[in-house]
């Protein structure tokens, strides 16, 4: 037994110096890069200086990528399910069909505490019909949209062998397009199915927050079309941001599935139990 | 094999030695320029990131060029409602400050299809406090026109009630009795 015992040590011992030396080779040099100001201006596109600043305290200066901090805030009491969302985030990014970086779920409960969910064609098309085979009575009902949760404790980020996808300083879970080897493991990690593999590119795409919009200063296209101010981002370093605001005050808000152990950014005010 | 354990001893740490620098050498060419700055990443993908074209402008940009429909659309109920939900994204209609294409403007039925996206009483999973919905087509009936009538023959797209509280002013009917 005491043989076994020290054996054991041994390859612990081994095994540790091993791990060590090898978290050695690949740890990060201490020289961090801060953004040197605006990123460039798009020719093409429209000139930022116009537009009004949605989310302050970014434009104009050097982007601090280590001092920001972000957060997304889904008001269910307030989503009429258009499904604006949908539709801008699909122009945004040109999203093949099929694919859906965000989405709108339709919920229904009935007495019986059956909880029946759709989503047809992710509410790109807006809800039009109600639901026609529930056959009891319904207690409540309630549409719930659904985008990345831009974890803290990302699983995505935890699976990817190649280091394609990552969580940036400023908390966003974005995807190098030219590392990402297209396995799919982190569809299968994400809790919340937020990703897919892009036909075209062969490569996980995913809700980013828009974050080339929040670089410059604009709200998330979904954020920005929503008509009744279901959808809220902003800075946790702006005091007067409404998320700020909200996730400060004493209203009760929930993260999903909070039982993975994921810490997301992304919170839900007015979300029952049901809602995963 | 007449090596001395010293001399033994040395050509393993040179043989290690060699298996090191090589795996350095390989690795250094291997490796993208900004990996591991900043985490187990390319740090540049970041800025990659933020040069994504923008292709929603905001109503803002939408107001520079069509100030009539400006002015009636901030005013009405519909205010809060994105141009580009119902017209589709400015970067289909602009670059580079030169108009590229026209945006698509809905016209009969679809109008009315659009309309009831929002304001269908029939989905109940609508938080009726937030939007004021209508069943259809018993409000038609209830108004008095034909059920044929789209939304906009007495709704104005851009502020829903403009006509209506106008014809109401002209005959009286909807102010408040004394």
């Amino acid at each position: 037994m005491k043989t076994d015992q020290e054996k054991r040590d041994f390859l612990k011992k081994v095994l540790n110096g091993t791990i060590a030396g090898s978290l050695y080779l690949v740890m990060p040099m201490a020289a961090l890069t801060m953004g040197t100001g605006d990123t460039p201006q798009d020719p093409k596109g429209p000139d930022i200086s116009k537009l009004p600043e949605q989310v302050p305290g970014i434009r104009g200066k050097a982007y601090n990528i280590l001092e920001q901090e972000f957060a997304f805030v889904v008001d269910i009491t307030r989503c009429i399910g258009c499904g604006a969302c949908c539709v801008a985030d699909q122009q945004e990014y040109n999203v093949p069909e099929g694919n859906y970086r965000t989405w709108v779920e339709r919920y229904v409960k009935g007495f019986s505490d059956q909880v029946y969910v759709d989503a047809p064609n992710g509410g790109l098309d807006g809800y039009q019909t109600p639901r026609s085979d529930i056959d009891e009575w319904i207690r409540d009902t309630f549409f719930v949209p659904k985008l990345c949760n831009m974890c803290k404790e990302a699983p995505c980020v935890q699976v990817c062998p190649v280091g394609a996808t990552f969580t940036t300083p400023d908390g966003f879970v974005l995807v190098d397009h030219d590392r990402c080897v297209g396995c799919a493991y982190c569809i299968q990690a994400c809790p919340y199915s937020v990703r897919y593999i892009h036909p075209e590119t062969k490569t996980v795409d995913k809700c980013t927050w828009c974050y080339h919009r929040v670089r410059k200063g604009l709200l998330p296209a979904c954020v920005e079309v929503c008509p009744t101010g279901a959808r809220k981002f902003g800075s946790l370093k702006d005091k007067n941001s409404e998320v700020y605001k909200i996730l400060k005050g004493p209203g009760v808000l929930t993260v999903l599935k909070p039982e993975m152990g994921t810490w997301p950014a992304l919170y839900y005010k007015g979300a029952r139990r049901e809602v995963v | 094999m007449g090596l001395s354990y010293k001399m033994r001893l040395v050509a393993v740490v040179v043989v290690m030695g060699i298996a090191v620098a090589g795996g350095l050498f390989v690795k250094g060419l291997v490796k993208p320029a900004s990996f591991g700055v900043y985490g187990h990443y390319r740090a540049d993908a970041i800025e990659e990131e933020t040069l994504i074209p923008i292709r929603h402008a905001t109503n803002t940009s939408c107001y520079t060029c069509h100030p009539y429909e400006a002015r009636i659309h901030k005013t009405g109920l519909h205010k809060t409602i994105s141009c580009e939900f119902c017209h589709g994204p400015w970067a289909d209609h602009v670059a580079g400050n030169k108009k590229i294409g026209t945006l698509p403007v809905k016209k009969n039925k679809e109008i009315t299809t659009l309309c009831l996206r929002c304001h269908n009483t029939e989905i109940k999973a609508r938080p009726h406090e937030v939007i004021k919905t209508v069943a259809m087509p018993e409000h038609l009936a209830s108004q008095k026109v034909k059920l044929t009538h789209n939304c906009n023959q007495c709704h104005h797209v851009h502020a829903p009630l403009k006509y209506i509280n106008r014809a109401k002013q002209i005959t009286g009917l909807g102010e408040k009795k004394l």
